[in-house]
């Protein structure tokens, strides 16, 4: 039961008469509360049964965090009287539903249509918990409200804004690859076939045997090693719930991990993902060309942070588990104060025997920002204290560097693509 | 993203009659305690009290046992609401004792000096102080008196003597003015007294302070009786005078009730509901609110906040300015193209001779010098930075 503004404007109409009636004013009063009474009991009882509906909801199963949804509520008025109705589709906040209310009028029988848009602020699964239908009488005065189960579950996907520095890293990529016309040749790149030599190639590629054979000027071309492994390692302890750049650490561990996968396979090399803390909270193995990124996206979409310590005693043999080979191992973590990282410092030895080890981690440019700013008294103290956090950093990089492994370091938007940019150098490299 | 999920729904909202069986008992028990409540308080209203010491209240408060006594004894007892009645009675009849108990102070003193004329035995029983100033002005009330009481020698009223033993509680009364003709009796010590008779020019005064001697729950008590009839007996005839509103002087002021328009209580109530109303038609809630667990929000620069107010609060100028002196360091060995393994020596002779500034004073900024205020210590933190934009200046090629 529910009543409208018209109603309180009858009540309030009722002022008129009660001064009017003089003496008789009590006696007027009680009558029109009987008449706005009797008119309200008319009205509930002439409203149509908002119970008797039935309710199709039809969502996009997956959507791109940042991108727009739009939802559609079927109505169908199965009771004998006609549907004046205000209909709120109850989502979830963060679903960003623009209008929650909608005014309809469905006649017996029919059926009706709402449509919503959905624009989703947070990763994760969005969910429609259900249906309020206040259902009006004819003189709109009083209304009956009855609220509907209709559960619906959208799955919100990490934005991967960094794919933008896609493109741009696999031009770097086929640079490296024998297809262009500049040739590199390095350690580690592999032999890939023989061409006609062409005025301009380096002559230390003429492979002599070749030409001697075809009697033809004969070169190598070489092109980057290919099927190697990279296993990337997301923490999601506690640390990764720090916000930085209004963005938690795992939103930009999963933005790196996206680019550097989409990276990695188009290079044809094989990515292996794990999202873990105390337990595997995610696992994307085996996954190849568009399925890998589609998969991994699903993975990541639900996982948000704990608040326990990450395991790294259990790391090297998660690595394990998934190869034994040597691979490029990226642990997408936070290096922020020594003790902070003992864990981690510990294990890196384990790894970095028979990996290629590479720990990513956000750096605050808020930080960075402090440590410049030197206006006032507490602002030095507070530069004083920006030194402190960025000396910790450096010497925690300094001691896993000296582990053998490498650190790649970046503000939120800055860290995808440092990440690609150091796979790429470590591939023409040959150091896979 | 073209998968599509339909779900059909049902009916979260309880109905109506599932409500109401739900809350059947709680209903039943109220019903039950209000017909309880009902029947409790009609059973209460058939003794519900009167007006006290009415001659037609059989209530513990009222006196009809004491009027229906006196007119076994044959005296006419007659009970009147207002002045006029009461004026009305005493020309009816010739010998009256008038009883006045006015506890509501209704009578004003031109009113009371023409009950004065009626009657020359009036008893005024609890005086109030109206009353006193104007028919007994030789008495003052005096605080309260318990009793029981006992007959005084010093007192010459007969009803008195017969009673011996007066209980109840009431007032008590001084005689201040020492030459009037007045008998003290009921005395609770200290001079004061619950009865006093007066005898006027224009007759006998009886002030009674003791209004329970008269009501039907006193008067079976001690020798209650005996005063309260000897005490109203003496004439035929007795008025028993209950100032009521009848006596309110209707020339006064019109009062709040009076001059406020009819409908204005209607209208105001009007005006509560309305808001009663808009409240619920703003705030009735539509439908349940949906529950979202959101992530815990981590500020990830807290932990350098925290250390910051940790060096103000201590005043911990020299390890806040070996922190910033470590990064300025740093930055000016890479300024100067040294290795990260340069000692400090080498990094302050390379900033020094990048500069062209004394080897002494460069190495004061950045290793020896001791900040003895905060203000001193600003001073360092920026020449630390003007030095770092010179190297940066002198170290850029061309």
């Amino acid at each position: 039961m529910a009543v409208s503004g018209w109603f309180v404007v009858l009540l309030a109409a009722g002022a008129i008469p009660v001064v009017l009636a003089g003496d008789g004013a009590p006696t007027m009063l009680v009558l029109w509360l009987v008449l706005v009474g009797a008119l309200s009991a008319l009205d509930l009882i002439l409203a149509g049964s908002p119970r008797s509906v039935t309710l199709h909801r039809s969502v996009p199963a997956r959507l791109r965090l940042g991108e727009t949804a739009q939802s559609r509520l079927l109505i169908t008025n199965t009771g004998r009287r006609t549907l004046r109705a205000i209909v709120r589709d109850a989502w979830e906040p963060s679903a960003g539903a623009r209008s929650q209310r909608t005014r309809l009028v469905i006649p017996a029988g029919e059926r009706r249509e709402v449509l919503g848009q959905l624009t989703p602020f947070r990763r994760g699964e969005r969910r429609a918990a259900h249906v309020t239908l206040r259902s009006f009488g004819p003189l709109r005065l009083a209304a009956r409200q009855a609220t509907l189960s209709a559960p619906a579950t959208l799955r919100v996907l990490p934005a991967f804004n960094s794919r933008k520095h896609l493109p741009s890293r696999l031009a770097r990529l086929r640079e490296l690859d024998g297809r262009t016309s500049v040739m590199i040749r390095g350690q580690g790149t592999e032999f890939d076939s023989l061409r006609e030599y062409v005025r301009g190639d380096d002559v230390r590629s003429i492979d002599w045997r070749a030409t001697a054979r075809r009697d033809d000027l004969v070169v190598r071309t070489w092109r980057p090693e290919r099927d190697r492994r990279v296993v990337i390692i997301i923490d999601s302890g506690r640390t990764s719930a720090a916000r930085i750049d209004n963005e938690p650490r795992i939103d930009t561990a999963y933005e790196s991990a996206l680019l550097l996968a989409a990276l990695a396979s188009r290079a044809g090399d094989r990515v292996d993902v794990l999202i873990y803390d105390r337990r595997v909270r995610g696992r994307v193995q085996g996954a190849t060309g568009a399925d890998l990124l589609s998969r991994l996206v699903d993975t990541m979409a639900p996982v948000d942070p704990e608040l326990i310590e990450m395991d790294w005693a259990a790391v090297p043999a998660l690595v394990r588990s998934v190869t034994s080979q040597r691979s490029l191992v990226v642990l997408a973590t936070s290096i922020d104060a020594p003790g902070a990282s003992r864990g981690l410092l510990s294990v890196l030895p384990q790894l970095t025997r028979t990996h290629t080890v590479l720990v990513s981690s956000v750096t605050d440019p808020t930080v960075l920002g402090a440590a410049a700013d030197r206006g006032d008294r507490s602002a030095v103290y507070r530069a004083a204290a920006a030194e402190r956090a960025l000396l910790d950093i450096s010497r925690v990089s300094a001691a896993i560097r000296q582990l053998g492994a490498d650190v790649v370091t970046g503000s939120p938007s800055d860290l995808p693509p440092a990440l690609a940019d150091r796979y790429l150098a470590l591939k023409a490299a040959g150091r896979l | 993203m073209t998968e599509v999920i339909t779900t059909e729904s049902t009916v979260l909202t309880p109905s109506v009659s599932r409500v109401a069986r739900r809350t059947a008992f709680w209903a039943g028990v109220l019903v039950f305690a209000l017909v309880v409540a009902g029947i409790t308080f009609s059973v209460r209203g058939n003794v519900a009290e009167g007006d006290p010491l009415s001659i037609t209240n059989p209530a513990p408060a009222g006196s009809q046992a004491l009027a229906e006594v006196l007119r076994d004894q044959g005296v006419r007892v007659t009970e009147t609401n207002s002045l006029d009645q009461t004026r009305d009675a005493a020309a009816a009849a010739t010998g009256t004792t008038v009883l006045l108990h006015d506890p509501e102070s209704i009578l004003a003193p031109d009113q009371l000096l023409q009950l004065a004329e009626l009657s020359d035995n009036l008893v005024l029983v609890s005086p109030s102080f109206t009353v006193l100033d104007t028919l007994a002005p030789a008495v003052a009330a005096a605080g309260e008196a318990t009793g029981p009481f006992s007959a005084d020698a010093s007192c010459a009223v007969g009803a008195v003597d017969r009673a011996e033993r007066v209980t109840g509680d009431g007032t008590g009364y001084r005689l201040v003015d020492e030459s009037a003709d007045a008998q003290l009796c009921l005395g609770s010590g200290d001079a004061v007294y619950s009865l006093i008779q007066l005898g006027t020019d224009a007759g006998v005064r009886t002030v009674l302070g003791v209004p329970d001697a008269l009501s039907n729950e006193g008067i079976i008590a001690g020798g209650n009786a005996a005063l309260a009839l000897g005490l109203l007996g003496q004439d035929p005839t007795l008025i028993w005078y209950l100032p009521s509103l009848a006596d309110v002087d209707s020339a006064a002021p019109p009062s709040i009730a009076e001059a406020t328009p009819p409908w204005l209580i209607p209208f105001t109530s009007l005006v509560v509901l309305l808001a009663f109303a808009a409240a619920f038609w703003r705030g009735r809630r539509f439908g349940p609110l949906v529950i979202e667990n959101l992530p815990v929000v981590v500020r990830s620069s807290e932990t350098m906040e925290g250390r910051a107010r940790l060096y103000e609060r201590g005043s911990a100028r020299l390890r806040a300015l070996d922190a910033v002196r470590i990064g300025s360091l740093d930055r000016i060995g890479r300024l100067c193209g040294l290795p990260a393994t340069a000692t400090v020596d080498e990094v302050v002779a390379a900033a020094a001779s990048l500069t062209s500034r004394p080897l002494e004073s460069v190495a004061a900024l950045l290793l020896t010098e001791e900040p003895r205020s905060d203000a001193q210590l600003v001073r360092i933190s920026d020449a630390l930075l003007d030095l770092e934009r010179a190297v940066a200046i002198a170290a850029r090629p061309g």
